[in-house]
């Protein structure tokens, strides 16, 4: 997409979203607008210079020339960072998302700094009594790799864990993060790739999986995905928001049929990487292939998001 | 706290015609491209012209033209030989007029009247040249009291424009006819040029009326949201009807001969060649379309105390707010981008503005995003 005119009025170009034609198209009622966001997505708030010699009417001019894009039709693509509106106007922290990573069971890998997820069992473990090492999900020990998650044995394997606070250490932890805890969200990932799993394994159903098959997930307090951060103490292992603690998302991925079953993807979305495997000798290797992506993780009322990088693989 | 706004009453519809207009030089149709955008088929019936030679992926279809001649036509029986395809002529004409004119009650094909007060009798058009356009240019429709055609009249088919007349809708904005089973129709009335010296058009013809003190010669019909163009043949010719509208019998195709007159064409001659010899007068073709915008407007309204603050990474620093010193101080947002969704919460349309809006609880702003439909 090309930058629009700013050299004169300020307009607006609008566009529908390549998932609001397909509604659209499918003519069941669900093309109904009824409500509306606003997103920064182009601005670059590090440009605001709070110290500008010429004083407050320059603090912003870098940032009020930045040239922005026409529209995008990849609803995926548009409306990455969205505006919020707090009652508060006199917030000077605002909540952050941040990967746990405080144990190796939701760490991610130390190689690659991603969730590998093991298609299926054949990838992740040949069996204690099996005679072939060629799985990757193990170590020459029979013991789980760190940052490895079993799409296949949702019971064991790591999981991908994303706590929610004020990430400072300018404010206590004993502090109440008060109205800016975040109760639900949204998980977008690849549908032929994975789906979202609580950590006991149960699969969950996506809201809606768009024209791009990216599903949209929405999960929340009352599920077993979210908690509260139990422990506010700051001196307790396992935290990783200095501030005042939110909530917690914890989830695990279960790999599809495509992904277990299939090199297709692989072949079309990825390629091949040699691994560690389970040989007892500790340095023997598998060729796998993989598909590298990400899932995003949103709070639906604070707006705050991550994106986690993920790794499909599968033995070649 | 909340990123989604309901939209509620902030809703409205309107609807725009949007017109373009759609000028087409003669040298486009009949030499500039040596014919290359011209498209012959095997079965005869009609001819395509192309804005560009029709093998290349840039050309664009914007009309055809074929002919039509009425069982009724003093002619019709004139036309013995295979060549003048007699029955692929007589089933132009009824196929363009059972969709165009319609059925009287015993369900016979009503034939093309030359001023569409079908009712009252009077003349017909029995041969006509019919030119449907493209959707790519009428698009919704015609517009009324747009259209213009130059056609070139001089009996010298070396030099065909020298003599001109002028075949448009005249007043057809509050005279146009509602009879048609395809929608309006107006009249196609032509006058003379001013280029050469006349008289192009028969002085004594009583196929005329009167429009504001002037006298017009009625050439055919235009029907605006079918876009077709029905052009009695008799612009060419004085012989053609009763007291016909041409003013001379002129050279139609190629050559002198008398078999050559728009009549022996008619007669004589394929629709390939009545095509080949109408675009051949073409002088200027010129209307504008209309296109029915239906719109959507959103009305999305950000009040003083919303949307003052941003999910953006970059606007935390250890989360804290980069736009403010301490708390007391006004936050401050951008907007370049505002989202329109349904209820849940799937992303369906999007709207950029040019530059970023500063967003401050001092300030609030409607953003009106119309999706045109």
């Amino acid at each position: 997409m090309a930058f629009l005119d700013n050299s004169g009025d300020i307009i607006l170009d609008a566009v529908l979203t390549d998932h609001g034609r397909k509604l659209l198209a499918e003519a069941n009622g669900d093309f109904v607008i009824t409500k509306f966001a606003l997103a920064d997505d182009e601005i670059d708030y590090s440009l605001y210079n709070k110290n500008h010699p010429s004083g407050s009417a320059y603090y912003d001019l870098e940032i009020l020339q930045s040239p922005i894009l026409e529209a995008f039709t990849d609803n995926a693509a548009m409306l990455k960072y969205n505006l919020v509106t707090y009652g508060n106007l006199e917030l000077l922290f605002l909540p952050v998302l941040r990967l746990n990573e405080t144990n190796g069971d939701w760490s991610r890998d130390p190689i690659t700094n991603s969730f590998i997820v093991c298609s299926n069992e054949e990838t992740t473990d040949n069996g204690p009594n099996s005679t072939s090492f060629t799985a990757v999900g193990v170590d020459e020990t029979n013991t789980d790799r760190t940052g490895f998650l079993f799409g296949t044995n949702l019971t064991s394997g790591g999981r991908i864990q994303i706590d929610q606070g004020l990430d400072t250490t300018q404010l206590s932890p004993n502090n109440s993060i008060g109205d800016l805890l975040e109760n639900n969200y949204t998980i977008q990932m690849d549908n032929r790739l994975g789906k979202l799993a609580t950590i006991t394994g149960i699969q969950q159903a996506p809201d809606f999986v768009d024209d791009d098959n990216i599903a949209y997930y929405t999960v929340g307090m009352r599920g077993q995905f979210v908690s509260r951060i139990a422990n506010i103490n700051n001196a307790v292992q396992g935290q990783v928001i200095s501030g005042p603690r939110g909530s917690r998302v914890e989830f695990k991925i279960a790999t599809t049929p495509d992904v277990q079953s299939s090199n297709y993807l692989f072949l079309q979305l990825g390629g091949t990487v040699s691994m560690a495997n389970r040989e007892a000798s500790g340095t023997g290797t598998s060729s796998c292939y993989f598909i590298d992506t990400t899932v995003k993780i949103t709070g639906q009322n604070t707006g705050c998001s991550i994106d986690v990088p993920i790794r499909y693989v599968r033995l070649a | 706290m909340t990123t989604l706004k309901n939209l509620t009453e902030d809703t409205t519809t309107t609807r725009t015609l949007l017109h373009e207009a759609i000028p087409i030089t003669g040298s486009i149709v009949s030499g500039t491209y040596n014919d290359e955008n011209i498209k012959n088929y095997t079965h005869g019936m009609l001819q395509s012209v192309y804005d560009y030679p029709y093998l290349s992926s840039s050309a664009n279809h914007i009309f055809d033209i074929t002919t039509g001649i009425s069982t009724q036509s003093p002619l019709y029986s004139s036309i013995t030989t295979v060549d003048a395809q007699q029955a692929k002529k007589k089933n132009i004409y009824n196929q363009m007029a059972q969709l165009l004119v319609g059925y009287d009650v015993t369900g016979s094909v009503l034939q093309f009247d030359e001023d569409g007060n079908i009712i009252a009798g009077g003349y017909k058009i029995d041969d006509a040249i019919i030119v449907p356009f493209s959707r790519l240019l009428a698009k919704d429709e015609i517009k009324k009291e747009s259209f213009s055609l130059e056609l070139g009249v001089d009996s010298l088919y070396a030099q065909p424009l020298n003599k001109r007349i002028t075949i448009s809708d005249v007043s057809a904005s509050t005279e146009y006819r509602v009879n048609s089973p395809v929608g309006e129709y107006g009249i196609l009335y032509a006058t003379q040029s001013a280029a050469g010296v006349g008289p192009y058009l028969n002085q004594t013809s009583e196929h005329t009326a009167s429009i504001g003190g002037s006298t017009y010669w009625y050439a055919g019909l235009l029907y605006y949201q079918a876009g077709i163009m029905v052009l009695t043949a008799s612009v060419f010719g004085d012989q053609l009807r009763t007291a016909g509208i041409g003013g001379v019998d002129l050279e139609y195709l190629t050559g002198s001969s008398t078999t050559e007159t728009i009549s022996g064409s008619i007669t004589g001659s394929t629709i390939q060649n009545i095509a080949d010899g109408f675009r051949h007068r073409i002088y200027n073709l010129q209307f504008n379309n209309t296109t029915e915008l239906n719109s959507t407007i959103y009305f999305c309204r950000a009040n003083y105390n919303e949307f003052n603050y941003s999910s953006n990474p970059t606007y935390l620093e250890n989360s804290r707010v980069r736009v403010k010193n301490q708390a007391s101080d006004a936050p401050v947002s951008y907007i370049t981008t505002v989202g329109l969704y349904n209820d849940n919460n799937q992303l369906l349309a999007t709207a950029k503005l040019s530059e970023p809006l500063k967003k401050t609880p001092s300030n609030e702003f409607t953003l009106r995003v119309r999706l045109d439909y």
